[in-house]
């Protein structure tokens, strides 16, 4: 649905996005995960055709954002970092404006400004003057905005910024519902929010793509499976015991905590059943054995964080 | 073509939603007012005198005419307040993201903002008429100078307007869009005068007749003594036409950046 390939943005001389090339197929929602500054948002600008890029293609639906940017831009709907909105409108008025000016013909109007007033919750601010409205509800008329002509992508940027908590939950409740009928690329920082929605994620870090992949591969990367063992009493020769067992591959103890150990191995039952019968035989006394699932934070930091060590 | 009318109902929408249009069509009201009471007064004194045969020489028509340039004048004034919101306000609100990614063309983007102020400009002009209706009822005024007059000041304002647009998209910032939009104009209107004092020349060109030929007040002159000239109204509508070029270009350039 969405290709981009070698897309670079300069400014000047500083290069915003370096030669990033990913896709989104359609029907899924992709995670834009980066810090700020990273290069997100130039992303969605040229991908919305809001700006140019200085080298690369990208094309959305088929169609090239450089050659073709009226049948893109038909296609996409967009809420950008702050929510484009004029204060000096009722809700009603405002989508209306909207609804014009994306060509949606007068009988339609009404039937697709419900629709999305009834989906985005807006149904008691409808007749309220924007600029009167909270941070979260500006949030919302942003994203019925880039709804209201039903657009196969939606390209949001940093949706949930600055809603509370109860907010936050009905946003993403409200992005997941999108799923399967839209494509969805979605930019965050925050990355519980990216757990929590999308089904495959891009990082960007300095305007380079440092990872791409689905979430769910995540965690057992090259079948590796890591184990933590708590035990009672840690025995000297525990470590060296399970380093000599077939199928483990490297064994850490563990510096918080010394009854702690991480054993890295293969991804096999009889692996798994192999170090709990040797922990048992060592009488340290088992008290926990469960799998540690790499969560994404240590993941995203491993790969930021990488970078800044060697700086 | 939609994008245009989408763009023109909602400036004009925004216009009445805040005081600005009220107040701006209200100060305007009010200077015409009093102007066209001291011309009132003018001509019941030279009427009064022409009776016994003492003055000679003014005519209502004469009097229209200083009216409606004051008009001309005056609509510089009122400009900058109705343009300074076109695109600068846009840029600080950050919805220019919003037209651009919307399917409309830049340049429907800028003729939409440009009607816009056009009709709001029209709902002054369009009551002036009130000041025509006096004339008639208790004067004999030239009508066909009257409609030349008129046209003069549609043309006019449109090149003011285009003016006040493209310094709009050059800022983020209403106020200074206005001020450099009345700046701007109170230059224009007096190269004229400038113009005519400068003798100097460069080559074959003549640096005094070019800034008169570049004022507007000339132009409108002739339209106020009921001429109608093609080089004025080519004046007029390529004064606009390329600065309307120039706000589209520079609104697009926002995008390069």
């Amino acid at each position: 649905m969405i290709e981009v390939r070698n897309l670079t943005k300069k400014y000047g001389d500083r290069v915003a996005v370096d030669h990033i090339s990913f896709s989104v197929n359609r029907g899924e929602i992709l995670g834009f995960l980066g810090q700020n500054g990273a290069g997100k948002t130039t992303t969605m600008k040229i991908l919305t055709c809001f700006m140019s890029a200085t080298e690369g293609s990208a094309s959305v639906a088929g169609f090239d954002v450089f050659e073709n940017p009226l049948e893109v831009k038909k296609r996409i709907g967009y809420l950008p970092e702050t929510p484009p909105l004029y204060p000096e409108f009722l809700v009603s008025e405002y989508l209306a404006f909207i609804a014009d000016l994306r060509n949606i013909p007068k009988r339609d109007q009404k039937k697709k400004i419900d629709a999305v007033v009834e989906r985005c919750y807006l149904g008691d601010v409808r007749n309220r003057l924007i600029a009167n409205l909270s941070k979260g509800y500006r949030q919302r008329v942003g994203i019925a905005q880039a709804l209201i002509h039903d657009p196969e992508v939606l390209i949001l940027d940093e949706p949930t910024v600055g809603l509370d908590p109860k907010q936050v939950t009905e946003a993403r409740g409200l992005i997941k519902s999108l799923r399967s009928e839209r494509t969805v690329i979605y930019s965050t920082h925050i990355l519980s929010e990216v757990a929590a929605t999308c089904d495959r994620i891009v990082i960007i870090d300095r305007g380079k793509i440092v990872a791409q992949e689905a979430l769910n591969s995540m965690g057992s990367a090259g079948g590796t499976t890591r184990t933590e063992i708590v035990v009672q009493k840690m025995n000297e020769n525990m470590v060296q015991v399970l380093k000599g067992l077939q199928g483990v591959k490297n064994v850490h103890s563990q510096a918080n905590g010394q009854n702690r150990l991480i054993v890295e191995s293969e991804a096999r039952e009889d692996v798994m059943a192999e170090i709990a019968r040797t922990v048992v035989n060592q009488n340290a006394g088992l008290i926990r054995m469960s799998p540690v699932q790499l969560a994404l934070e240590d993941y995203y930091l491993n790969l930021i964080g990488g970078r800044s060590a060697q700086q | 073509m939609s994008g245009v009318r989408a763009i023109v109902k909602k400036e004009l929408r925004s216009y009445f939603y805040s005081p600005v249009a009220y107040v701006i069509i209200g100060l305007f009201l009010f200077a015409m007012g009093v102007i066209f009471a001291k011309f009132v007064d003018i001509y019941q004194r030279y009427n009064a005198m022409q009776r016994f045969g003492q003055a000679q020489g003014i005519t209502l028509d004469k009097l229209a005419m200083y009216l409606y340039q004051n008009m001309a004048f005056i609509l510089c004034f009122v400009t900058p307040f109705l343009t300074m919101k076109l695109f600068a306000e846009e840029k600080r609100q950050q919805t220019l993201e919003l037209l651009f990614t919307a399917p409309l063309k830049g340049g429907e983007l800028v003729i939409g903002k440009f009607l816009a102020s056009y009709a709001l400009m029209l709902i002054m002009v369009v009551i002036s008429f009130v000041y025509v209706l006096f004339m008639i009822l208790w004067g004999n005024p030239e009508m066909p100078i009257i409609g030349t007059t008129y046209l003069g000041l549609l043309l006019a304002l449109s090149c003011y307007i285009s003016l006040g647009a493209l310094i709009s998209a050059m800022t983020s910032s209403q106020a200074i869009a206005a001020i450099w939009t009345f700046i701007a104009l109170l230059m224009l209107w007096l190269m004229q005068s400038i113009g005519q004092g400068i003798t100097w020349s460069l080559g074959p060109l003549q640096l005094g007749p070019l800034l008169t030929y570049l004022s507007p007040p000339g132009h409108f002159n002739s339209f106020a003594e009921g001429l109608i000239q093609v080089k004025d109204v080519v004046y007029f509508v390529s004064f606009t036409a390329f600065m309307l070029f120039l706000t589209h270009r520079v609104v697009e350039s926002n995008r390069w950046r």
